[in-house]
């Protein structure tokens, strides 16, 4: 049985128009306008135990949301889901026993204490043992290299150092599963690469079930061999991270390099011209083109030596979102958003 | 990166199984780093105590005048100066206590929602409206108990000595004013909590502070006050509805008048006020509990 | 021709002030408005208050007639009712919420240093934005308090004052919203020596609502203290207006305290200029 299973999941809010002029003020406080926006729109997945899943998508895409629907903070409008067999909004503390939320943009560390103060707190709650506590503290602090800071104030931190001490209290209780939300954002490198090597180690010993979502495709190249792509609250792709190149890019870069003294002119007829640096030359080719061009390359020039490559990565998952995004009938990044017109009092008599 | 480091997990079935958090020690534990955060801004704690005594202060010299130009509160009501001032010292008792234990909870509570911060409240296996009432304490409210235990000192003693009819105070009243003073607090922090969940609805909600200020406002007098004219109408909305009279007029009348006898209305009264803080408790976390289904989490 | 491009140069300058003026103002109205919940629950519940004030000096004043007296310190229980609904008008013209706090922080965030860099006057703007959001505000509180007043007109037994009265009324509320501007201000200003005006702003807040008459009328005070309050600049952020309206002075008397009041007027408007002057001098000699 998958440790994490979702059905139909589907999350709506309305959100209120703040009117522009003083007249639309004023008759907002009779008549007020909300647009329906449709974060998440029926989301099915299947995480077994163990794996390590990526998140990606735009931004606005839904990706937080489904974390925290599944972490139980929020009501969905629709739809299933179980964690470990549980129904995560339903809040049992067996359940929120057995995972983690750790997010980016928010610390959950008490601001003016040292980090071990909050840890301790994090025991108490948790109900971990205090040998246990000990046990996890040391290793999760020797780990991520801060075990020198816990008796700092945490607003003394940076927001490096304050990062790993946020993943140590999410996993003070040895989570079974653990979300990820943008854990190394406005990170360093140093930083970023400190906190995958150890989220790369610690899943790998632990073996516990992760999802993360990130912008960053180091990230995610590094750490999870599973990516879900979701963009208007929809998953568009749920796979290998390579085969988001099969599925998704329509083309190849060919590079030549031709024989000394070779006159190369237009080549653009043989596709799009990227790079041209005698005698090297780059070209973007339709994918189901390319052994017709090919042919016709070798035949037109003395060619010494051809590559075929894939796109890079980012490229073919930038030109994905820019597609789904520009599919939408809506300018607006967020969401799927519906106009809802809600009168509250006073009805328009149109 | 040390591969020894990570132990492997361990089957730990106690933990997962039925043993809950320790609700006094978490209690005791933010107790204590309030304290300390407190004392790390020590001038702060220090103007904010004073401040509060001299509120109190400036307080007790309004009745004090107004005291100067009658001798009661009402007519007949026994409210006297020196009844009215251990009916004061109770209302202090029970705001400070409000204040340092709830009060702070109740303001970061709405923080909390404005920020997405909840979500953290959320996640922890521990009972949700527990920890959003709990997790700070503002220690330098306390300092009005001070005050308020001097003015009660003195009033009792004026009470005591008096020529006419001195009072006595008995053990079982003692034991009896402490319960509905914590009864109060039962009931004033139901209302603040419930008042506070509402800013989930209502988004940032400045007059909240204000709203329950107004509120708790009529419980700082005498209920016999308002038992008149279109009074009535306040004096049944704000005893049956929102209990807030009961608050300070059950403790206060038990400690400042004597034992018998007593006006037939003040024993069922009495009663009523035990019922009424159940009842605010069930229904304020009925309220929590609605509320935070519709909680949404702003994300930063 | 010069006279006459500087004039036209003055008038359009003067265009622009109002244009200026014309968006602080929308801003504030909107800024009012946006928050409904908030904004008609705030209105409604400001009166609450005064609802068991009324009960209170009811009660007190069963007390004193049943020992033979009509009034206290000579107001009758209409007269006390009438006294605290007319501070709530005095109040809305001089209370400053945030003024003072706000000058504090704009002083220690350094945002103070827009005002060095451009030409333009903080105790001047920041004067300009708090009428605005004085008359935004009074725009939208004139509705609920010509209710309250229309329901409660039974406490004023001797309805309207005479004309001269009232003119008397209007100028000390108008003197009342400077004087509480340039008090306040001048405690914000405070914020160049030291960071923390915040238990000084409480101290004020104190002495405020105690010896301004907010809490009860002044006349009540015992015989040396109310000598003593008489001269201090309290009386006429709440008191003053609201005992002139209730004929409790004579002529020469209110006249007197107008006397004093723009007299503390103009000494808190010269001491906000030399603690501006002072304190930026200060500010720029640490380099801020």
């Amino acid at each position: 049985m998958a440790i994490i299973e979702v059905r139909g999941l589907t999350k709506h809010y309305r959100v209120y128009q703040k009117p522009e002029g003083l007249w639309a003020a004023l008759r907002g406080l009779f008549h007020r306008r909300y647009v329906e926006v449709q974060a998440v729109r029926g989301i099915d997945l299947d995480v077994e135990e163990g794996e390590f899943v990526a998140f990606l998508g735009p931004n606005g895409a839904g990706k937080t949301t489904t974390l925290k629907l599944l972490s139980g903070v929020i009501y969905p409008t629709s739809g299933s889901a179980r964690v470990m067999g549980y129904v995560p909004w339903k809040r049992d503390n067996a359940y929120r026993r057995q995972f983690a939320l750790v997010m980016g943009q928010k610390n959950q560390l008490w601001w003016d204490l040292p980090a071990i103060e909050s840890f301790r707190l994090h025991q108490q709650i948790y109900a971990i043992a205090p040998e246990e506590f000990r046990r996890n503290c040391d290793e999760l602090t020797e780990l991520l290299g801060v075990r020198d800071l816990l008796y700092q104030p945490v607003r003394e931190l940076s927001l490096g150092e304050r990062m790993k001490m946020e993943l140590t209290a999410a996993l003070l209780h040895s989570p079974r599963v653990l979300f990820l939300d943008e854990p190394t954002i406005g990170l360093d490198v140093v930083a970023q690469h400190n906190i995958q090597q150890f989220l790369r180690h610690y899943q790998e010993h632990r073996r516990i079930t992760i999802l993360l979502t990130s912008h960053y495709m180091k990230d995610v190249a590094a750490l999870c061999r599973r990516v879900v792509i979701i963009a208007r609250g929809q998953i568009q792709y749920d796979g290998s991270l390579a085969g988001i190149i099969d599925r998704f890019s329509k083309h190849k870069i060919v590079t030549l390099q031709f024989c000394e003294g070779q006159v190369v002119d237009r080549l653009e007829r043989f596709g799009q011209v990227l790079q041209v640096q005698q005698p090297k030359a780059r070209l973007r080719v339709a994918r189901q083109e390319v052994p017709r061009t090919l042919a016709s390359i070798l035949a037109t020039y003395a060619v010494q030596d051809v590559a075929v490559e894939d796109p890079p990565l980012e490229e073919v998952i930038a030109e994905l979102f820019h597609r789904v995004n520009s599919d939408q009938q809506a300018p607006d990044s967020a969401g799927q958003k519906v106009e809802v017109e809600t009168v509250e009092a006073g009805r328009r008599r149109d | 990166m040390n591969n020894q480091a990570i132990h492997p997990p361990q089957n730990e079935p106690s933990r997962i199984g039925g043993r809950g958090p320790a609700y006094l020690r978490l209690l005791w534990l933010f107790a204590c780093h309030s304290l300390i955060r407190d004392m790390s801004f020590r001038i702060n704690f220090l103007i904010e105590c004073v401040s509060s005594v001299s509120w109190a202060l400036m307080n007790i010299g309004f009745y004090w005048i107004v005291f100067r130009h009658t001798r009661m509160i009402g007519q007949d009501t026994g409210w006297g100066e020196a009844e009215f001032f251990v009916f004061l010292a109770t209302t202090w008792f029970i705001n400070s206590l409000v204040q340092t234990f709830f009060m702070p909870n109740a303001e970061e509570f709405s923080e909390l929602i404005r920020t997405g911060n909840l979500d953290f409240v959320l996640l922890k296996p521990v009972d949700t409206q527990f920890l959003v009432s709990f997790r700070r304490m503002d220690w330098s409210s306390l300092s009005n108990m001070l005050t308020a235990g001097g003015l009660m000192a003195i009033s009792l003693w004026r009470l005591v000595t008096r020529p006419e009819n001195p009072l006595k105070i008995e053990p079982i009243i003692v034991v009896l004013y402490v319960f509905y003073v914590l009864c109060g607090v039962a009931i004033l922090y139901s209302v603040m909590i419930g008042l506070a969940s509402t800013s989930i609805w209502l988004g940032r909600n400045q007059s909240l502070y204000d709203f329950w200020f107004y509120i708790t406002n009529f419980s700082r007098y005498p209920m016999e006050i308002y038992y008149r004219g279109w009074g009535k109408v306040l004096w049944v909305a704000f005893t049956f509805v929102i209990p807030v009279l009961v608050v300070v007029n059950v403790p206060a009348r038990l400690l400042a008048r004597p034992l018998s006898p007593r006006a037939w209305w003040e024993w069922p009264l009495a009663g009523f006020a035990v019922v009424a803080t159940l009842a605010s408790l069930i229904v304020s976390r009925w309220v929590f509990q609605r509320a935070l289904r519709s909680y949404r989490s702003a994300s930063s | 021709m010069e006279s006459a491009i500087s004039a036209c140069h003055r008038s359009s300058s003067f265009r622009q002030r109002l244009a200026t003026w014309w968006v602080i103002l929308r801003v504030a109205l909107e800024e009012r408005l946006v928050y409904r919940g908030d904004f008609a629950l705030g209105t409604l519940m400001r009166f609450l208050p005064i609802i068991t004030q009324i009960f209170l000096w009811r009660a007190v004043f069963d007390a004193v007639q049943t020992s033979g007296r009509a009034d206290v310190a000579g107001y009758r229980f209409e007269d006390v009712v009438a006294y605290y609904l007319l501070t709530m008008v005095a109040r809305a013209f001089s209370s400053m919420p945030g003024l003072a706090s706000g000058i504090a922080a704009s002083i220690r965030n350094g945002e103070v240093k827009k005002f060095i860099i451009q030409p333009v006057d903080m105790l001047g703007f920041l004067l300009l934005s708090r009428i605005a959001h004085k008359l935004a505000y009074y725009s939208v509180a004139v509705g609920p308090f010509a209710l309250v007043f229309f329901l409660c007109r039974g406490f004023f037994l001797d309805g309207w004052p005479s004309w001269p009265v009232l003119a008397v009324f209007c100028a000390s509320l108008v003197l009342g919203f400077f004087l509480g501007y340039f008090i306040e201000a001048c405690i914000g200003l405070i914020g160049f020596w030291f960071l923390e005006v915040s238990s000084l702003l409480f101290v004020y807040m104190l002495l405020n609502f105690f010896l301004s008459g907010h809490m009860f009328p002044l006349d009540m005070l015992p015989g040396a203290a109310r000598q003593w309050v008489d001269w201090l600049p309290f009386k006429y952020l709440a008191y003053f207006p609201a005992a002139v309206f209730l004929n409790k002075l004579a002529f020469p008397q209110m006249l007197r305290g107008l006397a004093i009041e723009v007299a503390w007027l103009v000494a808190f408007v010269l001491l906000s200029r030399l603690a501006w002057n002072r304190g930026l001098r200060r500010y720029s000699a640490f380099g801020g």
